[in-house]
């Protein structure tokens, strides 16, 4: 990087600490800061989902296996994108309904006020320890793109500014810098995109110089193979149904079905995406086909690659996916501590100011933690894969708990609630520790304990009713809000089209899962038929959501 | 010249991704502002 490309790397971040900090006068009460006062229309919603879920691990961790296994990884953010619409048709508009701000509020609502803190302090300390993953991912990138290699530079450029404006503007800040990250990072993804296939000789010159296979999207063997798809699908769901990050910014939607067309958008606009970074990682493989660290594979590419002044616009571009990952992060946990530990068990009797000033407060420690883990990664070795195992064997559980059982039937009580989750918990530690068990395995374990113990122990104890479990029954169909507002979204359509659009997206699904599983025989056809498919489902989910 | 129709397919939808979120939020936030501007007169008033 030369000089030029610095003053606009320090432009830009001159410009988000100013657009993020003007917010401040936005935020009146807590509502403002965690939820930008359930304003969000669908496109904003959209943009500040894709830009959330679309970070450095994007661009460095999945374009790195792009570069040594081939392009099947790529089901990861397509599955991913599939289970976001899903969840907004399905799930999460009853969240909505129910005006909660986390998901441990709703395990109160639904089973009791302990469970909501127990889950509370699990998903602070993780989404703390995933926030300093995130934020060494970045300065390792940064550094080699750069040039520049000091740590502690790259940390406190990351850091301080994101910090500073979401204290103060709270998912305001976060709102509207992610929809111009978005458009920055996009924007250096479809600079970075032509260079990369004119230097390999564009597509043909990539599929003849590639290894056979590289291209094949659903694999009979390998590590990604069909399997792999079905078991990203199926975590994927489970993701987009239970996680802060996402969930936080679905209930700050204006309406029930804002949230479904926002999660629906996200899904669509990010599948396309996918491919500018997985397509230059392939083409990594080709320009260095001997790379130590595969990680390294696009940095190295975008280093090499774009000329300087164009540099400088790419670094924005990856800055700005990193700087929204953040940002929400940083949010979300301020948001579970404030609402789900301080108000709820410190200081029962709090005024608004007080949790929102203990909001910005826990913004500001949760990013010193976060510097702090971003520190201890390299020391620590296996961080990455340590944080994945605690999602097999902690995440599952939470899913079944809260999503299928909390939802679905009413005679699950907290007692089988808890006991199900610990002993989903324990399987999965036992499977991962005793036996060497790999992630997606564990995953299947840990839920299938779960599933198997929440009834039996809530069949042998006592059967709980009360009116918050029948608002969250009644929330399935209706709200107030939505009543009041005539703005009525129905989970299952009323309409002709509406039904005709359930049917295609049902179809595309049907489409997707025969594809996926012609790829255990190795058949040819099987790519184009799961994308076919994927494709039905996205046209099916997108007319769902404009329909009634 | 040859030209890549795949690279450029998904090169150009990607643009065309990039302009509607240009233009829609603008058009969506410029009614936030004003509502919140309208917000914060009552207040002060």
């Amino acid at each position: 990087m030369i000089t030029v490309d610095y003053v606009i790397v320090f432009v830009f971040l001159a410009a988000m600490f100013y657009i993020g900090s003007i917010f401040y006068k936005w935020v009146g009460n807590s509502d403002d800061f965690y939820l930008a006062g359930r304003q969000l229309t669908p496109f904003i919603l959209a943009a500040v989902l894709a830009a959330t879920n679309v970070n450095l691990y994007s661009f460095v961790g999945q374009a790195g296996i792009a570069y040594k296994e081939g392009i099947p990884i790529i089901w990861q953010t397509w599955t991913g994108n599939m289970a976001m619409v899903i969840s907004g048709l399905f799930v999460i508009p009853v969240f909505r309904r129910l005006r909660i701000r986390t998901i441990p509020e709703f395990l109160e609502k639904r089973y009791s006020k302990g469970v909501r803190t127990f889950v509370a302090f699990i998903w602070i300390l993780r989404l703390t320890f995933w926030l300093g993953v995130v934020l060494y991912t970045a300065v390792i990138a940064a550094q080699t793109i750069s040039g520049l290699t000091s740590f502690t530079a790259w940390v406190l450029i990351f850091s301080v500014v994101v910090v500073i404006y979401t204290i103060l503007g709270g998912m305001w800040s976060v709102a509207f810098t992610d929809v111009i990250q978005f458009v920055l990072m996009l924007a250096g993804a479809l600079l970075l995109l032509p260079l990369a296939m004119s230097a390999v000789g564009w597509f043909p010159g990539l599929s003849a110089k590639l290894p056979e296979g590289a291209l094949t999207l659903v694999q009979e063997t390998g590590t990604y193979n069909w399997r792999f798809v079905i078991a990203i699908f199926l975590l994927g769901i489970e993701w987009a149904c239970v996680d802060q990050g996402l969930l936080q910014r679905a209930f700050g939607a204006e309406s029930t079905k804002s949230v479904a067309k926002g999660l629906v958008l996200a899904g669509i606009i990010t599948t396309p995406f996918a491919l500018l970074w997985n397509l230059p990682g392939l083409a990594a493989r080709i320009l260095y086909p001997n790379l130590a660290n595969a990680d390294s594979a696009v940095p190295i590419l975008i280093a090499n690659l774009i000329p300087n002044i164009v540099l400088g616009l790419v670094v924005v571009g990856l800055l700005s996916s990193q700087l929204s990952t953040i940002s929400g992060n940083l949010n979300g946990v301020a948001t579970i501590f404030a609402s789900d530990v301080y108000e709820n068990v410190i200081n029962r009797k709090a005024t608004d100011k007080d949790v929102l000033r203990i909001a910005r407060i826990i913004t500001l420690l949760t990013g010193v933690g976060m510097i702090l883990f971003a520190y201890l990664v390299p020391v620590l070795g296996g961080a990455v894969n340590a944080y994945l195992t605690i999602i097999a064997i902690m995440d599952m559980p939470l899913f079944v708990i809260a999503v299928i059982f909390g939802l679905l039937w009413k005679r699950v009580n907290w007692q089988g609630a808890v006991t199900g989750y610990i002993l989903g918990a324990i399987s999965g530690i036992i499977g991962q520790f005793f036996f060497d068990l790999d992630f997606n395995l564990t995953t299947f374990i840990t839920a299938g304990t779960t599933l198997i113990f929440t009834p039996i122990v809530s069949l042998f104890t006592k059967e709980v009713s009360n009116e918050k479990i029948d608002a969250i029954w009644r929330a399935r169909t209706i709200s107030d809000e939505e009543i009041a507002s005539n703005n009525i979204y129905n989970i299952f359509p009323k309409t002709f089209n509406g039904k005709l659009s359930l049917v295609v997206f049902f179809s595309g699904l049907v489409i997707f899962l025969v594809g996926v599983f012609m790829g255990s025989s190795g058949s040819s056809a099987a790519s184009i038929v799961a994308v076919t498919g994927m494709v039905i489902y996205f046209i099916g989910g997108l007319f769902r959501a404009y329909t009634n | 010249m040859y030209i890549d129709w795949i690279t450029w397919s998904i090169w150009l939808i990607g643009v065309l991704i990039m302009i509607i979120w240009i233009v829609v939020p603008i058009r969506e936030f410029k009614k936030l502002l004003q509502q919140k501007r309208t917000e914060l007169k009552n207040k002060t008033n």
